[in-house]
This record gives C-alpha cells, sequence and structure tokens, in this order.
C-alpha cells in the first residue's frame, strides 16, 4: 500500500481551474466515499479550501491509480486539456512531508496561517465519518496534526500580523482587551476601512458607525456592517462615544485635527482612544498623537509592521522544515 | 528560625521575578512566577505566624514587621487579581518589590531580635495596624499596575512593538479597570485602619503619624473623586497612584 497526493493549489493553478475542484465542506465526505470506489484504491481524504484541492490516497500500484483519478477528475469538472497542467502528484514520503507542510501553513498563501489547520481537520473528519481512511491514512493525519502543532508551538511561524487589517486588530486588543465593550466608527468608505472595520466586527467589536462625504454609500456601508450611518459633519458628536476610529477618507487635508479630539477628552473622560489612519494623505494630523491618552498609527507604520512579521516567518520557514523532516523520519509512516 | 523563613521567603521572590523576566525576554508567559510567588506567600505567613506567636499580637510591632506584612499583603493581593485578571505578568512586577521590603526588613536592626512578647493590647490598634497594612498591599499592588501601565504606554506611544514585553502585557484597559479597584479596595481598607486609629487610644506622639495618615487618606480621596467625577488620563492617573504610594510610606516614618 503506497500513499500518495494529487492536487492543485494558489500556485500551480488560476481560480477559475480551482473554483471547479472546489468541494464545499458538506460534500467532502461523500467526494472521498466516490473516489473510494474507483479501482485500486483503498482509503481517500479529500481535502479543499478556497487556495487548494487536494487527493490523499493510500492504494496499490501508486502510477495506476493516480492516472484513473486524474482521469476521473478531468471528466468530472469537463477540464480536459486543461487541468493536467496545473496538477501536482506526490508519492510516499514526499506526499507525507507535503501533508505536514500544508498543516503547518507553510504552503498557504498567507505564510503561517492558521486557518489550514482546522480546514484539514475538517476534512478528515469528514473522510473518517465517511469510512474512506483506514490505517494509513488515519495514521498519517493524525501524526501531520501532532507535526503540524509542533511546528507552530516551537517556531515563530505563527507570529505577528501580516496584513494591515490584523496589525490594526491586534492593537486594538492590545489597548482594549476584548473589543466587545468597543466601538468603531468609520471616516469614509472605502474598501481599506470596509476590511479592517470587518477585522474588528470579526474579533467582536460593539457597534460600528459609519460616516462619508456622500451619505447613501455611509448607508450601504453601514447596512453592510449592521451599523449605523452618521453624516459627515455630524461625525465629531459621535467621536465622544466611540474607542477605535479608522479613517480612510481621500480628502487632500487632514479631516481629523487635535482641536476636535481636545473638545471631546473630557466628555470621554479621558478614555484611550484609538486612531487607525489608512489613508493616504493622511486624514489624520499627527499632533493627534501627541494627546496623552491618543493612540495614532498610520498606514506606514502598519504595513512596516506588517512587513516585518512576513519578514520574520519566512526565516522561519528552513526550521520548520527541518523539524517536520525530523519528525517523520522519527515515525516510519505506512505507505511511505 | 523566623530569619531563615524571610529569607527564604525573599529568595522565592527574587527567583520568581527573575524567572518571570526571563521568560518574558522570550516572549513567553510567566506562569510558573505565580507558583514561587504562592511559596513565598507561605514562607511570609510562617513567619508572621512565628513572630505573632513570639510577641502575643498582631506581628506590627517594628519596621521590620510592617515591611513583612506589607510585602505579603501585597503578594495577597497579587495572587487574588493577577489570575483573576489573567495578569500573570503583574508578578514580574511585583516580585522587586516584596524583594526590596524584605530585604530592608533583613537589615540589621530594622527586626527586633528575638520578638518582645507585648502587653497591654488593644483590639482597635491591631484592626488599625492589620487593616492599614492590608490597605498598603492593594495600593503597591496599584502602583504596581500603574507602571505597568506606563511601560505598555510608552511602548504604544513611541510604536516599538516587537519586544517579548509587549506581548506580554495586558491590555490598556484591563490594566486600568484593575488599576481603580485596587485604589476602591486600598482605600476602603486605609479608610477602616484609619478609623480604627481615631478610636484607639493614642497619646500626643502619635499626632505626626494621624496627620500623615490623613494626608495619605486625602490624597487617594481626591485622585479617586477627581477619576469618577472628572476623568483621568491612564499616565496621569498611573503616575499619581505610584507617587501617592511612594509619598504615603513616609507614614511609615511616624510609627
Amino acid at each position: 500500500m503506497e500513499l500518495l497526493c494529487l492536487g492543485l493549489n494558489h500556485k500551480t493553478a488560476p481560480v477559475e481551474v480551482r473554483e471547479r475542484f472546489a468541494v464545499g465542506q458538506a460534500k467532502l465526505g461523500d467526494a472521498a466515499s466516490e473516489l473510494r470506489s474507483l479501482t485500486g484504491v483503498a482509503e481517500v481524504v479529500v481535502v479543499s479550501t478556497c487556495n487548494r484541492t487536494e487527493y490523499y490516497l493510500a492504494a496499490n500500484a501508486a502510477g495506476e491509480v493516480l492516472e484513473r483519478l486524474e482521469i476521473h477528475l478531468v471528466e468530472k469538472t469537463e477540464l480536459h486539456g486543461i487541468a493536467t497542467p496545473h496538477f501536482y502528484r506526490m508519492e510516499k514520503f514526499a506526499a507525507a512531508r507535503h501533508l505536514c507542510r500544508v498543516v503547518s501553513g507553510l504552503d498557504s498563501m498567507m505564510l503561517g496561517e492558521t486557518e489550514i489547520f482546522g480546514q484539514v481537520k475538517q476534512s478528515y473528519h469528514a473522510a473518517h465519518e465517511a469510512g474512506t481512511t483506514a490505517g494509513v491514512l488515519n495514521r498519517l493525519f493524525q501524526r501531520a496534526f501532532g507535526i503540524g502543532k509542533k511546528v507552530r508551538t516551537d517556531t515563530a511561524i505563527q507570529e505577528g500580523s501580516t496584513s494591515v487589517g490584523n496589525v490594526a486588530v491586534d492593537l486594538a486588543e492590545k489597548i482594549f482587551g476584548h473589543l466587545k465593550d468597543s466601538e468603531v466608527m468609520i471616516l469614509g468608505a472605502g474598501e481599506m476601512s470596509r476590511i479592517t472595520a470587518q477585522s474588528l466586527v470579526s474579533r467582536g467589536a460593539r457597534s460600528i458607525f459609519v460616516s462619508n462625504r456622500s451619505y447613501d454609500r455611509a448607508e450601504e456601508l453601514a447596512a453592510e456592517m449592521g451599523g449605523c450611518a452618521v453624516r459627515f459633519d455630524d461625525w465629531q458628536r459621535v467621536l465622544q462615544r466611540v474607542d477605535i476610529v479608522i479613517s480612510s477618507t481621500g480628502s487632500p487635508h487632514a479631516i481629523v485635527r487635535r482641536a476636535d479630539v481636545e473638545q471631546v477628552r473630557r466628555a470621554r473622560k479621558f478614555r484611550p482612544l484609538f486612531f487607525i489612519d489608512i489613508a493616504v494623505p493622511r486624514d489624520i494630523d499627527p499632533a493627534v498623537g501627541e494627546i496623552e491618552e491618543v493612540y495614532l498609527y498610520d498606514i506606514d507604520t502598519l504595513e512596516q509592521l506588517a512587513t516585518a512579521a512576513r519578514e520574520k516567518r519566512l526565516k522561519q520557514i528552513e526550521e520548520c522544515e527541518r523539524i517536520i523532516d525530523a519528525e517523520l523520519a522519527k515515525l516510519n509512516l505506512p505507505g511511505t | 528560625m523566623d530569619r531563615w523563613l524571610l529569607i527564604t521567603a525573599t529568595l522565592l521572590a527574587a527567583i520568581g521575578g527573575a524567572w518571570g523576566m526571563i521568560s518574558v525576554h522570550r516572549g513567553r508567559r510567566s506562569r510558573l512566577t505565580t507558583l514561587w510567588m504562592l511559596l513565598a506567600l507561605l514562607c511570609q505567613l510562617a513567619f508572621l505566624g512565628m513572630r505573632g506567636e513570639a510577641r502575643a499580637a498582631c506581628p506590627l510591632a517594628d519596621r521590620g514587621e510592617i515591611l513583612v506584612f506589607l510585602s505579603w499583603s501585597l503578594t495577597l493581593f497579587y495572587l487574588l487579581v493577577g489570575p483573576a485578571y489573567r495578569i500573570s505578568l503583574l508578578g514580574v512586577f511585583t516580585a522587586p518589590v516584596v524583594v526590596v521590603f524584605q530585604t530592608i526588613a533583613l537589615l540589621p536592626g530594622v527586626l527586633d531580635v528575638p520578638p518582645v512578647k507585648l502587653t497591654g493590647g488593644n483590639p482597635m490598634h491591631e484592626t488599625h495596624a492589620a487593616t492599614s497594612v492590608l490597605a498598603y498591599g492593594a495600593l503597591a499592588l496599584a502602583a504596581v499596575a500603574g507602571v505597568m501601565f506606563l511601560v505598555l504606554d510608552r511602548q504604544l506611544k513611541e510604536q516599538h512593538l516587537k519586544s517579548g514585553l509587549f506581548r506580554n502585557l495586558p491590555p490598556v484597559r484591563e490594566l486600568l479597570v484593575s488599576l481603580e479597584r485596587l485604589l476602591w479596595l486600598g482605600g476602603g481598607l486605609l479608610t477602616i485602619g484609619i478609623l480604627a486609629g481615631f478610636l484607639m487610644p493614642h497619646d500626643t506622639a502619635a499626632l505626626g503619624h494621624l496627620l500623615a495618615a490623613l494626608a495619605v487618606w486625602t490624597g487617594y480621596a481626591v485622585l479617586l473623586g477627581v477619576k469618577t467625577v472628572r476623568g483621568l488620563t491612564g499616565r496621569r492617573l498611573s503616575l499619581l497612584t505610584v507617587a501617592l504610594f511612594v509619598l504615603s510610606l513616609g507614614v511609615f516614618a511616624f510609627v
């Protein structure tokens, strides 16, 4: 019995090809059962995320089974002559090593991301419940999860935030702790504001106020976020109650001046206030950051922090791969 | 024997602090600090128990005992507040204060050797002494939380966000909430201590102590009043808490 892997991901296939192979979470078990019925296939796990679809198999006559699987998938997706160049094929130890790299986030678009660990786990459970796993894949996946955890614990591969939005959210949590007691105001309903605000909401931010020169656009974004629209000449009033301000207006000059914040300090009882200025030119006068209870971060600072985290993660790859190889060498997994 | 217990308690606190600092430097949480501090607390308790037995009264008869009682109170509040607010790092900041207080207590002449048995004790006097020192423990911990806030505030303001210390410090808002609660707790205990001080029999020699205690109480009352009614920035609240605690130690000069 040999271990095999056939797959495509964001590095090998464009989205229009990947989406044809995508399998919804609810159908992962069925997909595994379907492939299990192919001749020569003993065990199957189908992993499908937005960036990859991979098929892990335990089978005899590896070459023939891979060919059969590829033909089956091409026929099913009707991508004759298109899909094949996008596939990667791995056997034995290389397949086991690849799974460990995937689980550890080393093969992800955002290096070291943690979501993939849970997604692979869900895929494995779906296959396990569908009865398409046995001795080879059970042992492989369980060991891969252990190795993935070790990689994440023993290295800095998931340390720091690698996107501007996540850096901003981490800083907000450093200032306010749980965001469920925090209120957010967005100045300017641009895409970056929306993404950052969504990150804050996903971590529990209580309410969102959206203020934009075009009130219609503010209402639209507020509705999308489940928040309230505020007229642009009224944002100073809302500043009294919010904890976090995200600004990205596209204005050629500063929107928030020191005097605006000074005016509401007493009413706010000098509570901490976090300004995230992601506009170029900047929306918030740097003098605002000199106010004692104000923490002001602009796009350059946030980007520098994200870049530093990405570089730190890149430096960890070698160490992560060393751990994976050392752990796999100890295991002597069946099928490898 | 009691001296050895105090030396052990001091060493345990020093180990806890050093362990915590090394962990923080490496970017990890210092969970074991809590254990070291718990062991230090047990040694402090044993020390105070022996001294209390020898005195046949609350062991607050000399400056050494006051410092150890204060260290015990500080450690106790840390163990109560730290895990409750998940501020394990508080131990890293508390341990050095405990080590300093207990080292001073260990200096020759600070502790009475042997402790003399006290006669003619008064329950109000003991209530005054015990609650006042407990209050100082809470207020000392508030000052420690204030120092932690000042460190975090500076790092956030200057955008130095990569250190292990930054990663391990609790959020600004949690620090300020715990600081304020400790101020209220310390202020409440201090009020009881001062009321008991008025009710106990005292002579004119105690006037300086009484006035100093009243000045400290007024200082904390004004600080809490201003914070509640008008509001204060975290930096000012922390600076004032630290300054008030340092000044309030002057009360012991009149003991």
